[in-house]
């Protein structure tokens, strides 16, 4: 405990000498700047606090009450369990940036599009665990139940819903964080007020220590919302919650005729909620508008050749950062495993920083590396290296003690352990946090992008909704969602050959 | 060729203050087989995990062929069998056995593998991944993976629990005259009484923890040793002494709980 006090206490004082050293270069502020500008603004700080944790927690409450009953349903219609995990996953994979103005023309001015995305960023995470925890329960305890003569309500209730609840409290959990960033980055879309409005503001100054100050609460505020659940949840379990690093794999990858239908049910769904929500066509495009944008349209070779210029651009920063991210992660697991010293030291404040949405930080990123190629590829990496991190840590420990015990009968080293026993066994986790990767560097890329670079895909979103090109803003959000489905996918087919090796109990 | 076994005071507490063996002094002779048997929990499986250096003693020590069990695993000469498996669940029966004569130093000769996987009656399985297999058959590959590196000291932990009746009295003929051949000495951490005194040349009867010893019974049954052997009177003599000492050492520790 004090050491970890003295190591907060040479961070800072590093930080402070940092800062004060580096006052001329205009890219960080020292924690003293900081305590005083909040000192200052405390007012204002405080209002725009209230409105985005406001937004936030209405946002949570939305997400995960819709994530509880997607799951209830899906339990309770075995047969609707693929469709739901596959729309989810797409809304999951829609970049929340350009969302955000999409949902601004929805809703009007308010806080409609904030507290969406808030509940957009969360039920995902929710939802994959929810859905494994009711089914995670050991076929022996169903038998118990129903020997006794009671059917699928008594087991619901008696059995499953109590074993779900681990897995519910991991989801509830991450989900704290995300919601606050799903709000704050509805606030970057065209808000009043709100945590997300003055870092636009602060950025847009070049305001340094203001940038400072409110990436610093924010990130505080997250990670306080993680603890806070976390230890909720601590005090109502017995059992300690259990790591949950990532979704499991789908138990059956959906066929071509689960694909199919789940795209055709999201083009009815798509259509359909416009047409129901009675909106001008002005704005609000529906599928055949946005093929007729990118194939019929007189624009339509602009359109396209719009679009596949930026997303090269943006394949450029986010395949380097999503490797380098996925590399650096799974490297330093080992790192740590192999001089277990280290661990003391990493592993709180990975854990810490893993539940810290990295795009709060995005403009420090881009204030120290500037608006180029290093940044944002910095960016991606990082969004990408913690929770790679945390789940290889997991999956080397997983690594069956008796094993290790047979490969130490033969005196095999720990680097001999590592390789032979520990980094099979971390495959699994490794190849399902690489998979829930996807949809969050494509995220993380589109808001450095629509915030700083003016570069790739999620510039052309910006400025397609500022322009009010809205078959433009509707295509890019459409095409973007479909690559990261089609990237989830593929590592998802990569994952599903690994584990038929390394843990085919996994897929049973 | 063979290795004996010393224990000097040979002691573990654990930090929580859980004594798991008292001093223990012993000697295990070279190419001899040992059973140790007592209540479960006693401690036995420490004892074994002592020995092959996977523990650090909390006092005293475990010798092997006088050196510290390092020296020993190091050379390869060393081998553990556990009640759970402990397959490595992507590589298949022959990859697994495979794996320990990489580690070992041991050449790989194909022949010998498949003459293992034919002894412990897996044959047909050797490209079979665990999780294909049955319980038993799991066990089964455990032995032949830890027979196959013609080990000086073999410490097996209860590792039939999971074998059939037929298979295991198969093993039970085919395992000690491989030890004899290579002259192996062997630990047998085990729950049966039959087992304990058809397999081995000495029976050690623990108490309840902390472990202590209550007998040690010599078993002077000419080998190689027949099927239904426990039907002999010498060995059913035998059996009745090991569980009389297994039940003193259980009202050892309870003298006055009865009420």
């Amino acid at each position: 405990m004090t050491r970890s006090a003295l190591g907060i206490l040479l961070a800072l004082a590093l930080w402070e000498a940092a800062g004060r050293g580096l006052a001329e270069a205009y890219v960080l502020a020292p924690p003293s700047a900081i305590a005083l500008w909040l000192w200052q603004n405390a007012g204002l700080m405080a209002r725009a606090l209230g409105e985005t944790l406001w937004n936030a927690a209405l946002g949570y409450v939305i997400g995960n009450g819709a994530a509880v009953a997607l799951a209830g349903l899906a339990l309770a219609w075995a047969r609707s369990e693929a469709m739901i995990r596959g729309l989810a996953l797409l809304v999951f994979c829609l970049p929340l940036v350009a969302t955000g103005p999409i949902l601004r023309v929805v809703f009007g001015p308010g806080d409609g599009p904030q507290v969406a995305l808030a509940a957009l960023a969360v039920y995902y995470t929710t939802l994959i665990p929810l859905l494994v925890g009711l089914r995670a329960v050991p076929e022996a305890w169903l038998d118990l139940v129903r020997s006794y003569g009671r059917g699928p309500l008594q087991a619901l209730i008696r059995v499953r819903a109590r074993a779900a609840l681990p897995y519910l409290v991991a989801g509830l959990q991450i989900a704290a964080p995300a919601a606050f960033l799903g709000a704050m980055v509805g606030e970057f879309t065209g808000a009043e007020r709100g945590m997300g409005v003055l870092t636009l503001r602060a950025m847009r100054a070049m305001d340094v220590e203001m940038t400072w100050a409110l990436a610093t609460v924010a990130t505080a505020i997250a990670m306080l919302g993680y603890l806070a659940v976390g230890a909720l949840a601590a005090r109502a379990l017995s059992e300690a919650p259990s790591v949950m690093l990532a979704a499991p794999p789908a138990r059956r990858g959906g066929g071509p005729w689960t694909v199919l239908l789940v795209a055709a049910a999201a083009m009815l769904i798509w259509a359909g909620g416009l047409r129901l929500l009675g909106l001008s066509s002005f704005f609000a495009k529906g599928p055949l508008d946005v093929a007729q944008a990118l194939t019929t349209s007189s624009d339509a070779a602009a359109n396209r050749a719009a679009l596949g210029e930026a997303l090269l651009e943006t394949a450029v920063f986010l395949l380097p950062g999503y490797a380098a991210g996925l590399a650096a992660g799974a490297g330093l697991a080992m790192l740590i495993v192999l001089v277990p010293a280290a661990s003391g030291a990493v592993i709180p404040v990975a854990v810490a920083l893993r539940s810290v949405p990295i795009i709060t930080t995005a403009p420090l990123v881009v204030l120290l590396l500037g608006r180029g190629a290093l940044g944002t590829v910095t960016l991606v990496a990082i969004m990408v290296f913690f929770p790679t991190l945390i789940a290889c840590l997991h999956g080397l420990r997983q690594a069956p003690g008796r094993i290790l015990d047979v490969m130490e009968s033969y005196a095999a080293g720990p680097l001999q352990q590592l390789i032979r026993v520990r980094i099979p066994a971390m495959l699994p986790a490794f190849f399902a946090a690489a998979r829930m990767n996807v949809p969050a560097s494509v995220l993380a890329v589109t808001v450095v992008e629509w915030l700083a670079t003016g570069q790739g895909i999620g510039s052309v979103m910006a400025l397609s909704a500022s322009l009010s090109d809205y078959d433009l803003l509707w295509s890019a959000v459409a095409v973007t969602a479909l690559l990261s489905v089609l990237g989830y996918g593929a590592v998802g087919l990569l994952e599903r050959r690994v584990l038929r090796v390394y843990a085919p109990e996994q897929l049973a | 060729m063979s290795v004996p076994v010393t224990l000097h005071a040979l002691a573990k507490t654990y930090p929580g203050g859980v004594e798991a063996v008292r001093p223990l002094d012993m000697e295990f002779a070279a190419g001899r087989t040992t059973a140790l048997v007592g209540p479960s929990g006693c401690g036995k499986s420490t004892v074994l995990r002592l020995i092959a250096g996977l523990e650090v003693p909390s006092g005293g020590s475990a010798a092997i062929d006088g050196a510290p069990p390092s020296e020993t695993t190091r050379r390869g000469d060393l081998a553990l069998a556990f009640q759970d498996p402990s397959l490595l669940p992507w590589r298949t029966v022959r990859q697994n056995i495979e794996l320990v004569l990489g580690l070992a130093g041991r050449p790989l000769r194909r022949r010998e593998i498949d003459d293992l996987i034919r002894l412990v009656g897996l044959e047909g399985f050797g490209d079979t991944r665990p999780a294909a297999l049955s319980g038993g058959m799991r066990q089964r590959a455990a032995i032949a993976r830890a027979l196959a590196t013609a080990p000086r000291l073999l410490l097996l932990d209860e590792p039939f629990g999971a074998v059939d009746a037929l298979t295991r009295q198969q093993l039970a003929q085919d395992l000690p005259a491989l030890w004899e051949a290579r002259n192996t000495t062997t630990l047998l951490v085990t729950h049966s009484v039959a087992e304990a005194v058809t397999l081995s040349d000495r029976v050690i009867v623990f108490s309840p923890r902390p472990a202590h010893v209550v007998a040690d019974i010599a078993i002077d049954l000419p080998r190689p040793r027949a099927p239904g052997l426990e039907r002999n009177p010498v060995c059913a003599a035998l059996m009745d002494e090991v569980v009389a000492a297994l039940s003193s050492g259980m009202a050892e520790t309870r003298p006055r709980a009865a009420q």
